[in-house]
């Protein structure tokens, strides 16, 4: 089945988006990091494609928001580092957004073939809006 | 502030530059944050990135990290976000129509010359692939005759009777001297060369691409940075209040 490349690479790019913000809460949650630290985590535990670049303003968003708090560290070589940490918000919204993923993964990964009726799944997502 | 070589230190001040323009309507004191956050991580990597070669390993730090359009798009304010959803129809239209009245007759000379040496680049890039398509071409074509001097001179020499493979001149008789055989190797060692000098140039390719376009896009942000600042010097002469309007728009760009 066909379909337009470029929509198919936006749709990507917007999933990866919103899990990228929360991968990075996820590796903050664990320990404290500076940019570049950060990245080699999440490129050393994760195959995705990932333009390093796109790291910094969501830790710019988060500080903003309160949800990482942050300071900058001189370097014992090179350019100062700007250390993040997750704070006690962050760490709440944290486990909050984990569950949420939890289970919109479980409900992509369900297998529709053996729901009892046609309208479970609905009634699910109903269930779960309340 | 850090030991890079001259020549990657231009190349990563050009980026960090080009991101600067990217974030003039961020506040100045996060945008200084963000680009200071940029350098560190880029040191970072140009110091931990396994490539001998100094602008080969700057270009790869820089390509890893992103375009700077792509990397500040997630750092501008909302309003300057740019999303399908936002784009307003009606207002292209108009500034279509103003751009017909009023940026013909005020020329075009600028974008014309911004044309031209693209074009001009694009045709070099092609000029140069033509030449090492027709030389490996011709280092096919010597393999082939030197194969067929040697494996079957008789077809050979009926060809050039015919009149199908013309060797004549300095060449022709330097090659007389030698036996069949002999012609064949000289054919298939010129045809060794040529084929080695056409790889040679696709592989020269591959970074002479890589320059023009580095150099295109070098061309594309000086040219909007140059606009931008006669729009806002134009802009200052207008309102008849030099330097003020720079820090004002800053101010409430937050």
């Amino acid at each position: 089945m066909e379909y337009p490349e470029d929509g198919r690479d936006r749709r990507i790019a917007q999933l990866r988006k919103g899990i990228l913000e929360l991968a990075v809460m996820g590796v903050l949650y664990h320990g404290r990091h500076y940019g570049y630290s950060l990245i080699r985590v999440l490129s050393e535990r994760g195959s995705i494609p990932l333009k390093e670049g796109t790291v910094y303003p969501i830790l710019a968003r988060l500080d903003r928001d309160g949800l990482v708090g942050s300071e900058w560290v001189e370097s014992v070589q090179g350019p100062p580092r700007k250390y993040y940490v997750l704070t006690s918000s962050g760490r709440q919204l944290f486990d909050e957004l984990s569950q949420e993923l939890d289970a919109l993964v479980s409900l992509v990964q369900q297998n529709w073939k053996t729901s009892d009726q046609p309208g479970s799944a609905a009634k699910k997502l109903v269930v779960r809006k309340g | 502030m850090n030991d890079y070589p001259p020549v990657v230190a231009k190349i990563a001040n050009d980026y960090l530059e080009r991101v600067k323009a990217y974030l003039r309507l961020v506040p100045a004191r996060e945008r200084d944050e963000f680009l200071k956050e940029i350098e560190s991580h880029l040191y970072e990597a140009y110091h931990q990135t396994p490539v001998d070669d100094e602008v080969a390993r700057i270009l790869t730090v820089l390509r890893n990290f992103g375009d700077p359009a792509e990397v500040v798009a997630g750092r501008l304010p909302g309003t300057m976000m740019r999303s399908g959803a936002k784009r307003n129809l009606p207002l292209y239209v108009v500034g279509g129509i103003f751009i017909a009245l009023f940026g013909i007759p005020l020329g075009f000379g600028g974008l014309s010359v911004l044309v031209g040496l693209l074009l001009a680049l694009a045709g070099m890039v092609a000029a140069f692939y033509a030449t090492a398509g027709a030389i490996l071409f011709a280092g096919a074509m010597f393999t082939l005759f030197g194969l067929a001097r040697i494996l079957l001179p008789g077809l050979f020499d009926r060809l050039v009777e015919l009149g199908f493979i013309q060797v004549g001149g300095p060449v022709g008789e330097f090659l007389d001297h030698f036996s069949p055989s002999d012609q064949g190797i000289f054919m298939l060692l010129a045809a060794a060369a040529l084929v080695t000098i056409g790889l040679g140039m696709l592989w020269l390719g591959r970074y002479i691409f890589r320059g023009l376009r580095f150099l295109s896009g070098l061309l594309f942000d000086w040219t909007r940075r140059l606009a931008h600042r006669i729009r806002r010097k134009l802009g200052r002469e207008s309102r008849g209040a030099p330097g003020r309007v720079g820090q004002v728009s800053f101010a409430n760009g937050k």
